[in-house]
């Protein structure tokens, strides 16, 4: 079917109107960045100021945030790493033996409100000298990677076909060899989608990092409330932070968004 | 982590690391400008956390709550957490360290915000910085509208309200918090200078008195005849300091802590224009709220105690509170008031409002109770229904019956 | 999704067969369990206990301080907060308006988006995307973002207005349009989540049962309508599902654009500011924990709901 021309026409002014109405308030956030906490105070100054690095210096230098961006780097890093680890052959047991009931338990994480985890995490998790640390931050990433990663996972698997598997059995290998020559090499798209988005989600994290990291270990979300302070907002410290925040996912976001858009999709077609 | 003390005695062996949790504000980052000095002289490394306001609050809670010995030097703020703190014993008693050391001279502190640090008789904790409501107003607003002074009492706020917002289009006579909760603080300074309080001498809730009544109807009256146009009842301080400082307010009261933010030309189109004043004075005088907004305690299961308070004896000692007032903290010190070095960067009229604040100021600026949070919501609610155009007396009346309920609840 | 069927070569060395060890065999034999426990184990050792405290901390009048000691009062907190109509069920119809919207517009929107990007066009890369962006991004820092465009004396959002003769609107800080505007954040936050799932779902469509349609004459509204609806309707629901908790469990937008109460009026406060509000706000751990409860059993209520509804349909 050919779309005809005053659909064509239609489409595209639509479209674009959906595209601004997504990026706009992005690009405003990323302009507010470059001024003055006077600029963005003056709304007849919204598209013509003169643009100032003042505020990545504050953010990068004063606040530390290099160091920060390590911190999140490496907790997303080592939690969607270990989930993998975790969560795929997981997922391919559930998948394959269609185990529904002991998905759920896994899905479990996702459904139940964070609130009610913070303080008896906490309480068991100093108990055993482990706060403030990396360990428990990256625990309580996983918490939130690991359904992720199943649910992904368990819709990849779905639609995986059994023969090549079979036939590999044929050929001697066993089941977990099957595995591990023959499925997981085919599965790398599914993984790659379903590592990079519990990267974006653990790199996203609020209430977790909020309460578990320490000094040293703080991330980017967390980090952001710095330019709130307690006589003063600085609005263009903050929309700079916001920036550097927002920036590095969008990034990775642009160079993989092919598998982020079949992970997020994962498990939706399959009725 | 991982160097938790030895034991073995009290705290001798304590960790050279010591954990410090600050709150956002320019008294950190001061600190934190002088922190090598006291590392070099103590050998201590010090390892500061820093957060906002509501996210400090929150880790306090979740940390506190387990039992958690990995905070040693807690800011915190004295009138919203004190008893809170007190009452679960999340703070190590400070008195014998605080009177025994000579130098520190604790008798120095200002005996109003020594009261809100200490519990059931003992000194949990050391304010750091002090806080009193001020007038902000735009002095060339009213010299335009041909007043030569800002207004002395309250009905001439009014008075001079009303005429300024006539003379100027687009400006309002008056702004100032509204938020339920984050306006109690502020409003407290007209509900003392009207002569009421929150809990009457007999420890009963008062905020149905006539004078409260009056209080209530006054501040939601202004901000309603003379506010912004639509007024949000939403606005802590930074969303009407920003109407002032755009230049779309005559009058404003707020903390004087809070200066910096007005006199900035960064963040302010009227730093040139604005003057402050004393607070006006009500039926019953001019009665603003003065205050410790912020002191240092030591977690009571901090396994780090003696050089936590080696810490405290630096950052509010003399040199350091004389460098903070110098930067524009106002402090706790007698001594550092009295020294006239001390306020020389100040706006003078600041430095005088403050002044006759700390002669008749009242020390709190919010029930004292337990449950701060929600005793600021019920006395709150008055302020919002006065504000949007409800009867503020019966609202008061409601109010007065939930805070006895909410007095004798946490009496229990 | 990306089915994959690329031909593998066998490796002839792969044939290990009979020499199996011991451990092997073993392993091979209970691989079901062996994959499948240790995520199961990990998400059951950090749920467990948190969740059998809070159920017992709902049944005690904890308050101040957890590690206080606290009374067992039994189903009291239960019936305290069930009766209360002045913060738990306006709560609850907040959460409840709060996800029934954003879900409707963002599936409605969703579906004339995908519906749109469905037919290939030039530049359909880059169309997508844009759409990836706000869903990507920090949720934390979008709120900051829209806490500054919507403050209604320096924010871009009245400016925008004025320019169309609109006067200025409080958004984030009126009582009534609070709650709606923090739904348009998660609206534009999440609406390309939807997109992406119902493209997916129209991508994998056959195009016969469309074409069949044409030939019978009927109106684009009517394929839609009959034939494109209800193939699609098992991946609406999906999104629904998908989308449904976590708006349910909205958090991060509210406590960066409102903060804790959910402002005066608690206007955005839904069931998880709530809980929030109550742990660290008043630190009643008793009521908040019950609050949690409740909270939890109506999640897992809507997701039986829905994923039945599913099976129904996938039959």
């Amino acid at each position: 079917m050919k779309p005809s021309k005053p659909f064509t026409v239609f489409r595209a002014v639509a479209l674009a109107v959906v595209v601004l109405a997504l990026i706009a308030p992005l690009l405003w956030m990323i302009a507010a960045s470059f001024k003055t906490n006077v600029d963005i105070y003056d709304t007849g100054k919204a598209f013509v100021f003169s643009p100032t690095l003042d505020n990545y210096d504050n953010v990068l230098q004063r606040a530390n945030y290099v160091q920060f961006i390590g911190n999140s780097l490496w907790v997303a890093f080592a939690a969607t790493l270990l989930s993998l680890v975790l969560g795929v052959p997981a997922a391919y047991s559930m998948s394959r033996f269609n185990m529904k009931k002991s998905a759920l338990v896994v899905l479990m994480a996702r459904i139940i409100p964070g609130v009610s985890l913070l303080v008896p995490w906490y309480y068991v998790f100093s108990n055993l000298q482990m706060v403030g640390g990396y360990t428990v931050l990256i625990l309580s990433h996983m918490f939130v990677s690991l359904p992720l990663i199943v649910y992904i996972m368990m819709g990849f698997f779905d639609s995986l076909p059994e023969d090549l598997e079979e036939a590999a059995l044929v050929d001697g290998l066993t089941h977990i060899g099957a595995f591990r020559r023959i499925t997981l090499p085919l599965s790398v798209p599914g993984i790659a989608t379903a590592g990079i988005l519990s990267f974006i989600f653990s790199w996203n994290n609020f209430m977790f990092a909020l309460v578990l990291s320490g000094a040293d270990t703080k991330t980017l979300p967390v980090a952001i409330f710095d330019f709130v302070g307690y006589a003063s907002i600085d609005w263009g410290g903050l929309m700079a932070a916001a920036t550097v925040v927002t920036l590095p996912i969008m990034v990775i976001a642009l160079f993989v968004q092919k598998y982020i858009v079949s992970g997020l999709t994962a498990g939706a077609t399959k009725g | 982590m991982g160097l938790a003390a030895c034991g073995g005695g009290e705290d001798s062996g304590g960790s050279k690391t010591l954990r410090v949790t600050l709150v956002n504000h320019v008294w950190t980052e001061n600190i934190k400008k002088a922190l090598p000095e006291f590392e070099k002289q103590t050998g201590l490394k010090v390892e500061v956390t820093q957060l906002g306001e509501d996210q400090l609050s929150d880790q306090y809670n979740v940390k506190l709550n387990a039992g958690s010995s990995d905070l040693d030097v807690m800011m915190y703020r004295p009138l919203q957490e004190g008893k809170q703190f007190g009452k679960n014993k999340y703070l190590a008693d400070l008195t014998e360290r605080s009177k025994s050391d000579s130098a520190f001279e604790f008798s120095d502190f200002q005996a109003g915000p020594v009261q809100a640090t200490t519990y059931e008789d003992k000194v949990v904790g050391v304010p750091i910085i002090t806080e009193s409501e001020v007038l902000y107003y735009r002095k060339d607003l009213l010299k335009k509208s041909g007043f030569d002074a800002p207004p002395k009492s309250l009905d001439e706020l009014k008075a001079q309200a009303a005429k300024v917002e006539a003379d100027n289009p687009g400006v309002a006579g008056f702004v100032a918090r509204t938020g339920k909760s984050a306006a109690v603080t502020q409003f407290s300074s007209f509900l003392y200078s009207f002569g009421g309080d929150f809990v009457d001498a007999n420890g009963k809730a008062s905020v149905n008195t006539e004078q409260a009544k009056q209080a209530y109807a006054y501040y939601g009256g202004l901000l309603r005849e003379h506010g912004p146009e639509n007024i949000s009842t939403d606005m802590s301080w930074s969303e009407a300091m920003a109407i002032f400082t755009q230049g779309k307010a005559a009058f404003y009261t707020e903390a004087n802590s809070l200066y910096k933010n007005a006199t900035d030309p960064a963040k302010s189109k009227i730093s040139d224009t604005v003057g402050f004043a004393a607070f006006p004075a009500g039926p019953a005088g001019s009665k603003p709220y003065n205050v410790p907004s912020w002191a240092l305690g030591i977690n009571d299961q901090s396994k780090n105690k003696d050089n936590a308070w080696k810490f405290i004896q630096w950052a509010a000692g003399k040199e350091q509170s004389l460098a903070q007032q110098e930067a524009g903290v106002p402090g706790a010190r007698a001594s550092v008031w009295a020294n006239p070095q001390a306020i020389a960067t100040y706006p003078k009229d600041l430095a005088e409002a403050t002044t006759a604040s700390t002669a008749n100021g009242i020390g709190h600026d919010r029930p004292l109770v337990v449950k701060v949070a929600q005793a600021r919501e019920i006395v709150g609610q008055p302020i919002v229904d006065a504000i949007t155009g409800k009867d503020p007396a019966a609202s008061a009346d409601a109010a007065n019956e939930a805070f006895q309920k909410f007095l004798d609840d946490e009496a229990k | 999704m990306s089915a994959v069927t690329t031909p593998v070569t066998r490796s002839p060395q792969a044939g290990a067969g009979p020499a199996e060890s011991g451990w092997s065999r073993w392993a091979n034999a209970h691989r079901k369990w062996l994959f499948a426990a240790p995520a199961m184990a990990f998400v059951a050792v950090l749920i467990i206990f948190p969740v059998a405290w809070t159920g017992y901390l709902s049944l005690t009048d904890a308050e101040g301080s957890v590690r206080a000691e606290s009374e067992f009062i039994g189903f009291q907190n239960y019936l305290d907060v069930l009766a209360d109509t002045d913060r738990f069920w306006p709560a609850v119809w907040r959460t409840v308006l709060f996800t029934g919207v954003v879900l409707a517009v963002e599936v409605a929107l969703g579906m004339a988006i995908a519906l749109l990007l469905w037919r290939p066009f030039r530049g359909e890369r880059w169309v997508r995307v844009a759409i990836l962006l706000p869903l990507v991004a920090t949720p934390v820092a979008v709120g900051m973002m829209w806490r500054l465009i919507f403050d209604p004396t320096i924010g871009m959002a009245n400016q925008v207005l004025s320019w169309v003769g609109i006067g200025p609107q409080p958004w984030l800080s009126g009582q009534s349009s609070a709650l709606p505007t923090t739904m348009f954040i998660d609206i534009w936050q999440w609406t390309p989540m939807v997109v992406l799932i119902l493209l997916a779902g129209l991508t994998s469509l056959s195009d016969e049962p469309q074409e069949a349609a044409l030939i019978d004459g009927a109106s684009t509204w009517q394929r839609f309508r009959h034939v494109t609806l209800p193939l699609l309707m098992p991946t609406v629901i999906v999104a629904i599902l998908l989308r449904g908790i976590d708006a349910l469990k909205t958090f991060d937008i509210l406590y960066a654009t409102k903060g804790r109460g959910g402002g005066s009026f608690h206007e955005v406060e839904t069931l998880n500011v709530y809980a929030y509000g109550l742990s660290f706000d008043y630190n009643d751990y008793g009521v908040s924990s019950t609050v949690l409860i409740i909270f939890f059993l109506i999640i897992i209520g809507v997701m039986w709901a829905l994923t039945y509804r599913k099976k129904g349909l996938d039959r």
